[in-house]
């Protein structure tokens, strides 16, 4: 049941709302000391009204910007709805940030309080606080490690709720008229996005933006109350904001949130959530981690598996959207569900998936037709954190890899000339707080937002993203160059962790590759191939034999496409080192950033164009502490075959 | 999911009695050599699954020697001959029965303790190899010992055990089943023991450290697990289960050397049932007593008989190739 | 890549200030002359050193110093031909396992003794055998009460895998994990035995620096949180000068010098040893 009053229209009211309607239902789990442990709503709204009071006393007032740093914990979302009661802005940040990222957030969004998760968060704000003059208090959960953490400015949670709970007695009608005060139209929350480039945007969203966008998705979806979700995801990241915040409060669902990072998929299969969303490479993982599995199953079980998955790939998505489907494939499938899809989803935790969602990224087709095939109803949504998620959703009956769906209700899309794609509707983001020159370029007088995002609407109406608009070049012949497009093709190998195409105002394309040590690794140890690191494996003569025949796949497809067939892979070489978040190669979400690419491997690129066989290279990496070293390396580079557009026959490469 | 588990059994072991029935039947079609009816077939199968009791007995003492030490005992079967050779002894001095098996418990527990004192304690930490030929000195030795003390003739042991066949379901099938009565106090003695092991095994915290024993002595000890003692519970839990078996096998063969040798009817029942499995043990037994009984009686008349003698053995050796941890064992994976 | 862990600083004020409250001058234990021969190789010779309540203590010497000799007298693994050792005022020739568990010494080994074929969550429960009221005979014959028990001792291991981040092989196999995670789960053992003197035997061999890292931390933190006295050998010298608050010196048996580490470090004997140089 949903609750769409009008009057019900910030989060503050709609807890008191719940815990009026569904005081005894369940809001919230946390699996800690290994048992689940549950809250319900009326629970929930106890422990808010207490730190909601307990801020108040300790100074919080309108408008103030509360910091909310940690894991997804049950305390951490409860901060953020006291922090809203109050009037206040909560600003989550990323748990994994360094101390430097977190101090231009805090001193950007001038927060004067922060509530962390435990010593691990306290001692990053801690190392900056001396950047961050207006940070007055901290609020920590966990006081494991912080006995001799004497500072003044250090308050625990409990102390925090206890002072609420006697401030509450003494200002008896405060909790109340602070939620009243409250509107729709007020700021909700500060989300900073991670940004390719350049520092992080403060998105300002209002609770309109917010509840309204995710009433419809729910409303769309068919959410209810009875839904479950695991909030997994970062706590600063728009989607969890919306999944396991916004949509818990517009229906009433409960979130339930994991033991630690690494119990993640444990506690999904303990959980069997309804409801769950996972970027791409989760997907990808869990799929590589089943099929590196059966590699080492029995032969029977193997072979059961293999002949069940080709009945699936079939029939299964039919069986899903409830096409019609022969009466001896429907008892093939009926058997196969009983003897390898339903254990597999078990063990995955997907047995009572009735809605997952994946975006962020193009999914690769096989794993995206590999999960629905096996009865898992896995949809593509287009979103960004400037439309409070939603722009576009597959409906159901209407889902397809290549696309990302038709527009989310009241959203509108339109295309310009560029190929650019825009986008408008309720939940279109106020303003990059303090950042009035970023907030023109990306959102218009009338509300339209530009995605960055080159794409176009297909004849059924679907929208289709083909890459970052910006990243969209021209190689030196003129002919298009979509790195994203070539660079997903080659990530959908399981092998290929990461790539990185280059070819703008260039002859013809080349490319870095990561290969996957997970799947790399496992076919190094069945082949017995040794190696000690990353580094010696990347380099294996094999391996990349292996990857040049990924390379030349993706050459051959991409010569079937007239327009991209010039986009074909010339040379390319396997990087020696993972791209990683701490040395900035890549976004915390795991996107490229191309340029810090390019820059820092410079000489590599260079000899990717030259013809030479090899390149040495040093790298400076960051370790987890941020401490420093260097990495020396030779690569060999590889030249690939390419296809002429017309036959596919090959021709020798230059 | 061992109720998963047990609940396939339950469910498979009727399917495959009857399959196998029903497979003879057949056979019984082509070859006329061959003689079935079913209350002929229920009746060897019950049979063989009695007998396969007798054998899971014997089964048990090793799987508790393993259990706790992670050594094949090579002395179990002559712990069996000691202790039913003591026990006769005892008899023939005119005690009664009961007391005799006393008598024979305090002797076992005191032969339990003197094997740790003296065998198993100066080689903590040694290779599983040395204990196990530690353990092959003990089967000789016990075996002169006994034979030393009590002579080496023939006894005959009785406690009362009616042995006379007995029938029954006669209206069910044509003759009715014929079944032993002494085979079934054995079958019901060994379901007693077999209760009372698994409550004193995983009802109590013995199961663990026992478990922590034989993976580790040296962790065990740092601990705080009494390594001395509970080999000392062990054995001579191990000596108390030989009695049992000594008692079963000895009523039924008369005690004698040749005792000794079941032993070696135990090792494909373990090998079936897995080396560290209690349940193993019995359900070992089951399959082979069973399953050589109904070989020797429907198969024999075709391939020409003493199935009995190779039977289980080459059981074993199927398994060995298929399952080699055995069908409750654990496999241990190793990381290297 | 090279890097040791002896640039690891620990932020936050828990470290270095806190040593004063913490270490009492109590002496917890104490070896005196011990001596131990294997046949005719001496092991150790007349050593003596003690271990304050409540401090981290360092033992270290080059390979072959009876390091790990030490420990196993300590513990009651060997007997030595001379010496007493004195534990919580109690004067004896030799300690036995069985006693130095029950008295509250635990354990770590250098090549990882761990119950390899039972999950992390029960190599951690034997930690609490000894802590189980009733005696291991009398369980055989109640068992009403002994499942409340088993609950109170399954939180309290909850607890330990909470404090050393272990949730995620709380039901693994120990045999399958990385060495790096049975390191982790060996010490989750030793700290499930509540432990007033815990001994480490190279707690950091063959770790990553991350691991290394990670290992300091918690052994910090023990000795914090819980007050556990901690006697740890270990090779790398950043780890050890970083630690531990007194370090004693073993060379080929004998003791060379025993200080604090800002002594030790710059002990010309010590600095030999270490070196190979003949004076």
């Amino acid at each position: 049941m949903l609750v769409t009053q009008a009057t019900l229209d910030t989060f503050p009211k709609l807890l008191l709302e719940h815990a009026r309607l569904r005081g005894g239902k369940p809001a919230m789990r946390e699996k800690d000391y290994g048992i689940w442990l549950s809250w319900t709503w009326a629970e929930a709204a106890e422990n808010i009204r207490a730190l909601a009071c307990g801020l108040a006393a300790m100074g919080v007032t309108r408008d103030d910007r509360i910091a909310i740093i940690g894991d997804n914990r049950p305390q951490l979302y409860w901060s953020m709805t006291a922090a809203q009661a109050l009037g206040a802005v909560p600003v989550p940040l990323y748990q994994d940030s360094v101390a430097a990222e977190m101090a231009f957030v805090l001193d950007h969004a001038e927060v004067r309080f922060a509530v962390a998760e435990d010593q691990e968060q306290v001692d990053k704000l801690l190392e900056i606080r001396d950047r961050c003059p207006k940070l007055e208090q901290i609020v920590y959960d966990d006081a494991r490690g912080m006995r001799h953490y004497t500072q003044n400015f250090l308050q625990s949670y409990a102390s925090v709720q206890d002072k609420g709970r006697a401030f509450d007695k003494e200002n008896p009608g405060f909790y109340e008229a602070e939620i009243a005060k409250g509107k729709g139209s007020d700021v909700s929350i500060f989300c900073y996005t991670s940004g390719t480039t350049g520092n992080p945007k403060g998105v300002v969203l209002t609770f309109d933006n917010i509840l309204i966008t995710a009433r419809n998705a729910a409303e769309f979806e068919e959410l209810n109350e009875g839904e479950d979700m695991l909030a997994y995801l970062p706590m600063a990241w728009v989607g969890d904001h919306i999944f396991s915040y916004a949509q818990s409060y517009t229906t009433g669902f409960c979130v339930s949130c994991p033991e630690s990072g690494a119990t993640v998929m444990q506690d999904l299969r303990e959980l069997g959530p309804t409801y769950f969303f996972a970027p791409p490479r989760i997907f990808e993982n869990i799929l590589t981690t089943v099929m590196i599995r059966m590699e080492d199953a029995s032969a029977l079980k193997r072979r059961m598996f293999h002949y069940f998955m080709s009945v699936a790939r079939r029939v299964g998505i039919a069986m899903l959207e409830k096409r019609p489907v022969g009466p001896l494939d429907r008892l093939l499938y009926w058997l196969g569900d009983i003897l390898v899809y339903g254990p597999l989803k078990n063990t995955l935790g997907f047995s009572r998936v009735r809605l997952a969602y994946t975006a962020g990224e193009a999914i690769g087709p096989d794993i995206f037709d590999f999960f629905r095939a096996i009865g898992v109803n896995l949809k593509q949504l287009y979103g960004s954190t400037e439309a409070s998620v939603f722009i576009t959703i597959q409906p159901d009956g209407e889902i397809r890899a290549d696309t990302v769906g038709r527009p989310a209700p009241q959203v509108e899309l339109r295309i310009d000339d560029s190929g650019e794609v825009y986008f408008n509707g309720p939940g279109v983001f106020q303003e990059y707080y303090k950042n009035a020159e970023a907030t023109r370029e990306t959102k218009t007088e009338d509300g339209w937002v530009k995605t960055g995002d080159a794409g176009f609407i297909d004849d059924e109406g679907h929208l289709r993203i083909i890459d970052r608009a910006k990243d969209v070049g021209k190689l030196n012949d003129g002919s298009l160059f979509a790195p994203k497009f070539i660079e997903n093709k080659l990530k959908f190998f399981p092998n290929v962790r990461e790539a990185v195409a280059f070819g703008h105002e260039r002859d013809h394309v080349t490319a870095f590759i990561n290969i996957d040590l997970q799947a790399m690794g496992s076919w190094a140890e069945r082949n017995n191939v040794s190696y000690g690191s990353y580094q010696e494996l990347a380099a294996n003569p094999q391996v990349y034999e292996i990857i040049k025949g990924h390379v030349e796949q993706v050459n051959r497809d991409l010569s079937q496409e007239s327009r991209l067939s010039g986009s074909q892979i010339h040379r390319f070489l396997i990087l020696h080192k993972e791209l990683d978040a701490d040395d900035g190669e890549i976004t915390r979400t795991r996107k490229v950033r191309r340029n810090i690419v390019i820059e820092r491997y410079a000489p590599l690129v260079e000899a990717l164009y030259s013809g030479q066989n090899s390149c040495y290279i040093e790298t400076e990496l960051t370790f987890e502490d941020g401490r420093k070293g260097v990495l020396k390396a030779d690569i060999r580079i590889e030249d690939a075959e390419t296809y002429s557009a017309q036959s596919p026959q090959a021709q020798a490469a230059e | 999911m061992p109720q998963r588990r047990i609940a396939i059994w339950i469910l498979a072991v009727p399917l495959v009695i009857a399959g196998l029935g029903l497979i003879f039947q057949g056979l019984a079609g082509a070859y006329p050599a061959l003689y079935f009816t079913w209350g002929f077939f229920f009746e060897a199968m019950i049979g063989g699954l009695l007998q396969g009791v007798m054998y899971s007995l014997v089964a048990l003492g090793f799987v508790l020697i393993f259990k706790a030490s992670g050594i094949f005992n090579f002395a179990q079967g002559s712990l069996v001959l000691f202790a039913a050779l003591t026990m006769v002894g005892f008899i023939e001095f005119g005690l009664h029965w009961i007391l005799a098996a006393a008598i024979t418990v305090a002797i076992m527990i005191a032969v339990a303790i003197a094997i740790e004192r003296v065998v198993l304690r100066p080689m903590v930490n040694q290779a599983p190899i040395i204990l196990f030929m530690a353990t092959i000195g003990i089967f000789y030795f016990l075996d002169g010992f006994g034979q030393l003390i009590w002579g080496s003739d023939i006894k005959i042991l009785n406690i009362g055990i009616p042995t006379d066949p007995q029938f029954f379901l006669e209206g069910v099938f044509e003759g009715g089943i014929l079944i032993n009565s002494f085979d079934m106090v054995a079958a019901a003695v060994g379901a007693v023991l077999v209760a009372v092991l698994a409550v004193f095994f995983h009802k109590t915290r013995i199961g663990r450290a026992l478990r922590a024993v034989a993976d580790d002595h040296q962790a065990a000890l740092s601990v705080g697990i009494p390594l001395k003692t509970i080999w000392a519970i062990v054995w001579s839990v191990a000596g108390i289960v030989a009695l049992v078996a000594g008692i079963m096998w000895g009523g039924k063969l008369g005690v004698q050397f040749s005792l000794a040798l079941i032993a070696f009817k135990a090792l494909p029942v373990l090998i079936l049932g897995g080396f560290t499995s209690i349940p193993g043990a019995i359900v070992g037994g089951l399959i082979i007593g069973a399953g050589e009984q109904v070989a020797e009686v429907f198969l024999g008349p075709i391939i020409g008989g003493a199935i009995q003698d190779w039977f289980a053995y080459m059981l074993a050796m199927v398994f060995l190739l298929f399952r080699p941890q055995g069908l409750f064992g654990e496999k241990i994976i190793e990381r290297v | 890549m090279e890097g040791t862990a002896s640039e690891a600083q620990t932020v936050g004020p828990a470290s270095a200030s806190g040593a004063a409250a913490r270490v009492s001058s109590e002496v917890l234990l104490s070896v005196e002359n011990i001596s131990l021969a294997f046949g005719g190789v001496k092991a150790i010779s007349d050593v003596s050193f003690d271990i304050r309540k409540g401090e981290i203590r360092a033992i270290i010497g080059p390979n072959g110093a009876g390091k790990t000799s030490m420990l196993n007298v300590i513990n009651g693994f060997y007997h030595p031909q001379q010496g007493v050792i004195t534990y919580k005022g109690e004067t004896r020739k030799q300690m036995r396992p069985h006693r130095a568990a029950k008295q509250g010494i635990a354990r770590t080994f250098q090549n990882v003794a761990l119950f390899r074929g039972m999950t992390t969550l029960d190599n951690i429960m034997t930690g609490r055998l000894l802590k189980m009221r009733s005696n291991i005979l009398l369980q055989a014959l109640y068992w009403g009460p002994n499942q409340r028990e088993e609950i109170e001792h399954r939180e309290f291991c909850e607890r330990i895998i909470d404090f050393l981040e272990i949730q995620s092989i709380r039901k693994t196999q120990v045999g399958r994990l990385p060495y790096g995670l049975q390191k982790r789960v060996e010490l989750a053992r030793a700290l499930a035995m509540e432990p007033e003197l815990l001994l480490l035997d190279e707690p950091m061999a063959g770790m990553n620096v991350e691991e290394k890292e990670d290992m300091c931390r918690f052994v910090l933190d023990v000795n914090d949180e819980f007050g556990t006295t901690i006697a740890l050998i270990e090779h790398d010298m950043g780890v050890v000068m970083d630690i531990s608050d007194r370090v004693v010196v073993l060379d080929h048996g004998a003791k060379l010098a025993d200080g604090t580490p800002d002594e030790i470090r710059n002990n010309q004997e010590v600095i030999d040893a270490y070196l190979g140089v003949a004076h």
